[in-house]
């Protein structure tokens, strides 16, 4: 059956967005979590940090209350300007305050393998 | 008929959108050889497209892909429901018009319904809908679907039709 027409945003850390990494794509969809470190009231362009990674985040189109502090997730395509930084035009985002982080990077690892245990035994299904 | 066919089955994004139709019957799904009516996905709305008396169609985005999902708003108009009770009727309607307004852009949805096929796209024919305020719920469903997966759907492939 067919795909969908919007992009789903591929789960990764902030420490996966760096410019050596696969996934530092124009255009590409992702969603992120962090702690909103900063956030500019006139460009609404917010900071989130995790771990000692950091990425800016465009929010003009979103309708959430910001807080310094807190945790955010969002979701959108990655920008890379000329001076080769990256910047996230979000779609949506969320609070994630209570979200438990480790366990949350444990998933994505775990999901990972499973989605490549998945299309392996799919394809020695179609061999068979 | 296999054990999972009435089973509202929680599947990634990824793993649902990859279900073939049944040529034999238009109302279920294979998931490499078991066959599915039913199933349960957790996700951020991405995508929201209200359509007043009509439906309310919506994706949902789980990290692994998207799920197209509508929700059906015209039980006081269709024919579908002219030989059921006009109060349970209009019952229906009143909480699919309220659950509508609950799904907006960027609020974690949990959805179970029907797979169905529309335009050459699977989705899901929306039957409930519960609005996710955890925010570690999307992280516990899929370790429940990796979970399924591995103990319980994937032991039905191949060997369930």
């Amino acid at each position: 059956m067919g795909t969908s027409a919007v992009s789903a945003g591929a789960l990764v850390t902030l420490q996966e967005l760096n410019p050596s990494s696969s996934n530092f794509k124009q255009g590409a969809s992702f969603r992120v979590t962090g702690k909103l470190q900063e956030y500019n009231l006139e460009t609404a362009v917010a900071t989130i940090v995790d771990e000692g990674a950091s990425l800016k985040v465009d929010t003009q189109y979103l309708k959430l209350n910001l807080r310094a502090g807190s945790f955010y997730q969002f979701i959108g395509e990655l920008h890379i300007e000329p001076d080769n930084e990256a910047i996230l035009k979000a779609r949506v985002g969320r609070n994630v305050d209570g979200m438990d982080l480790n366990l949350y990077r444990q998933s994505l690892q775990l999901l990972r393998q499973f989605q490549d245990e998945q299309a392996n035994m799919f394809s020695d299904t179609l061999r068979k | 008929m296999n054990g999972l066919y009435n089973t509202h089955v929680k599947l990634l994004a990824f793993d649902f959108v990859a279900l073939s139709p049944n040529p034999k019957d238009q109302s279920s799904f294979f998931r490499n050889g078991a066959l599915l009516s039913r199933a349960e996905a957790v996700g951020v709305v991405v995508t929201r497209d209200f359509k007043p008396g009509r439906f309310l169609r919506f994706t949902i985005d789980d990290g692994t892909g998207c799920i197209p999902c509508v929700l059906w708003l015209n039980q006081l108009t269709s024919s579908y429901f002219s030989k059921r009770s006009p109060t349970g009727v209009r019952l229906i309607a009143d909480v699919a018009l309220k659950v509508s307004s609950q799904i907006q852009l960027g609020v974690v949805a949990r959805v179970r319904g029907r797979i169905t096929g529309y335009r050459g796209m699977v989705q899901i024919t929306v039957s409930d809908v519960v609005l996710e305020m955890d925010p570690n719920a999307q992280i516990l469903h899929w370790l429940d679907c990796v979970r399924l997966a591995r103990k319980c759907y994937n032991n039905f492939s191949n060997k369930g039709v």
